[in-house]
């Protein structure tokens, strides 16, 4: 049994005194700012990777998985108890808030917690059986395949997260080209520096995160203004045993749906909810009652948030390709720390690799101890006014920033990505894909170099190989489809001038 | 204004500020690309992108565009003020000027309530610079 062996090897890595702490550290600091609002995962991530640079390497890439994760389940406790919908549990409104107006809030969190657990279990073996088989298919990928996939990988994410296919690629490809800001490897060029000595070196990643997520979002919170009342209600934890029963089928359904959209490029937790809950809709055995506050409609949804935030994973450390900006980020993370996450990554670095994957695990037992029990203190957090919160994040925008190179320009350009990423918000451009661009970026310009240098200058190449081919095609089918959809939809409107287009 | 349209035409110039920046990079041969070929080649993507967000606003129903000014500046300007205070004078006054020119954002203003936010920030950062080591300039 080689996974066993792994795994083994793994919790020797992770059971360490001192990683353990970073473990429940992340998870701490994850599941605070996924109840917050006004700071996503991706904004935290970049917040804290300046505090990581005096950590040792599997510690600091421990801590920072364990924002993602416990990030991803604070989210859904908001959800449940004060339908506050952040962009990753808007499923979580659904059923679990229909379970708070019925007074059954302990037991929407209770099933919330055990679901996640359930599917970040799931998940991790996932994680540990098919990472090292799939980073061997990644050995066959030349450079045109790779330029294809991330090109695949835009046009999913684009297509998956921001619903429209032309804003979402119109965001990824303004971050590859602010990735061009700087010195070309190639040539030595300046690009795009207007003569700033500082931009040399190029954009710095932890800017953009701040700016585009962190800024931005304050001031689109305080242009809105939202009172949130805290919640008030009783919690009952302790389900009874056929409440018990339910669950587990319904977790068992959305950890396998869950750990196999989490692999897929574009693919992550927020569409895995929604395929999860759609499941449960169709098959469950209750499934007149989902949608108005019923178990399955909790559990199945949560088991496949926390599977997918952890087979997200799979993608970068196999073939070195995130999927999603948060994977993105968790790369820079990756590099920051001299690591470079790909095909091997597992065999150099087994060590980290196997420690990770059980680090996984454990916090997924810390987030179950956190969250059920202690439940009714993290709910404490929402009594603080956002008129404190609010100079608080932007204090530690600038620290982040500034840390990073002790330099103060930087919060400068923090600011200037700050006003980008409003402007973006008030376009409705989502800069989640930006992000992905931005770091995918360097890399995809490499390899589009290296291939065309590899086939003297002619573009075949990209379509004669099998895998970029196959690639290339999809994405030709996905264009074709929404042109399609567009037109059907457009010579409607004109025969029928009454339907109004959502 | 438009949205939509708003859209497609701050698309195409930034398609355009990229691409015609290409040009002053030696572009070279796709055989031996130069600095200047795969920015050109991405902001052609991106110019068509946005010419097509231009085409199709004018197909589909206009949308308004909301934008309010005064927040985002303020804090823009508290962060562009924390900068300069903690360069010239340091950084405690930085924090202390950031806090209290970001709550005009959210009014009603308390200025005891500002100064003990304002304290306890830097009382985190202190811990930050004593316990973790990291290079503040605080005073």
């Amino acid at each position: 049994m080689d996974i066993l062996h792994n795994l083994a090897f793994g919790f020797e890595h992770a059971l360490t005194l001192q990683n353990l702490l970073f473990c429940a550290i992340g998870c701490v600091v994850g599941t605070l700012v996924g109840l917050l609002p006004g700071l996503g995962p991706l904004a935290t991530i970049s917040l804290l990777l300046p505090l990581t640079y005096s950590i040792p390497v599997t510690g600091a890439l421990i801590m920072l998985a364990g924002i993602y994760y416990g990030a991803q389940y604070g989210d859904s406790v908001s959800a449940i108890t004060m339908k506050i919908p952040h962009a990753s549990s808007i499923v979580a409104c659904i059923d679990g808030y229909q379970m708070t107006l019925k007074g059954r809030t302990g037991l929407a969190l209770f099933t919330a917690g055990v679901s996640s657990f359930i599917g970040g279990t799931v998940a991790i073996v996932v994680l540990a059986a098919l990472a090292p088989a799939l980073g061997e298919v990644a050995l066959m990928f030349g450079p045109a395949d790779y330029t294809a996939l991330m090109l695949f990988g835009f046009f999913c994410v684009s297509f998956v997260t921001t619903g429209s296919l032309l804003n979402g690629l119109a965001m990824c490809f303004i971050g590859v080209l602010l990735g061009q800001i700087g010195t070309d490897v190639n040539s030595g060029v300046l690009r795009y520096t207007f003569g700033l000595p500082f931009l040399a070196d190029g954009v710095g990643v932890v800017s953009v995160a701040l700016g585009c997520f962190g800024i931005a979002e304050i001031a689109k919170n305080l242009d809105g203004h939202e009172d949130r009342s805290p919640f008030k209600g009783k919690i009952k934890l302790m389900p009874t045993w056929p409440e018990f029963k339910r669950i587990i089928p319904s977790a068992l359904r959305g950890s396998v749906v869950g750990s196999a959209l989490g692999i897929l490029p574009g693919g992550g937790p927020v569409i895995a909810q929604f395929a999860a809950y759609a499941l449960d809709k169709k098959v469950s055995k209750y499934k007149d009652e989902i949608g108005k506050g019923s178990i399955e409609g909790v559990a199945g949804q949560a088991a496949a948030d926390e599977a997918a935030a952890r087979t997200s994973f799979i993608p970068l450390m196999s073939i070195g390709i995130p999927e999603n900006a948060v994977m993105a980020l968790m790369m820079a993370a990756f590099i920051i720390k001299g690591i470079q996450p790909g095909p091997n990554m597992i065999s150099g670095h087994p060590e980290l690799f196997w420690g990770l994957v059980a680090s996984m695990w454990i916090g997924n037992v810390f987030l179950l101890v956190l969250n059920v029990p202690l439940v009714r203190y993290w709910l404490s957090v929402f009594k603080i006014p956002y008129q404190v919160l609010f100079p608080a994040i932007l204090f530690f925008c600038c620290i982040g920033t500034y840390s990073i190179n002790n330099n103060l320009e930087d919060v400068y350009i923090t600011a200037a990505f700050g006003l980008a990423g409003y402007l973006f918000l008030r376009l409705e451009l989502d800069p989640a894909p930006l992000m992905l661009g931005f770091i995918l970026g360097p890399m995809m310009e490499e390899n589009f170099r290296r291939s065309l240098l590899l086939s003297r200058g002619s573009f075949s190449t990209f379509v004669t190989r099998p895998i970029s081919g196959t690639l290339l095609a999809l994405i030709a089918l996905l264009i074709a489809w929404q042109l399609l959809v567009f037109f059907k939809r457009t010579t409607k409107d004109v025969k029928v001038p009454v339907a109004v287009e959502q | 204004m438009n949205q939509n349209l708003a859209r497609g035409v701050a698309l195409t110039a930034i398609a355009l500020g990229f691409g015609l920046g290409a040009f002053r990079y030696p572009i070279g041969q796709f055989e031996r690309a130069g600095p200047g070929l795969f920015p050109l080649v991405v902001s052609s993507f991106l110019l068509l992108i946005g010419i097509t967000t231009v085409i199709r606003s004018l197909l589909i129903e206009r949308q308004p565009m909301q934008f309010q000014f005064k927040n985002i500046a303020i804090i823009l300007l508290s962060l562009c003020g924390f900068a300069l205070l903690s360069e010239f004078v340091n950084m405690i006054l930085g924090i202390v000027f950031l806090v209290f020119f970001a709550m005009l954002a959210d009014p009603p203003y308390s200025i005891k309530r500002n100064l003990v936010v304002a304290a306890v920030l830097v009382a985190i950062a202190l811990g930050f610079q004593q316990l973790l080591g990291l290079q503040l300039p605080l005073f």
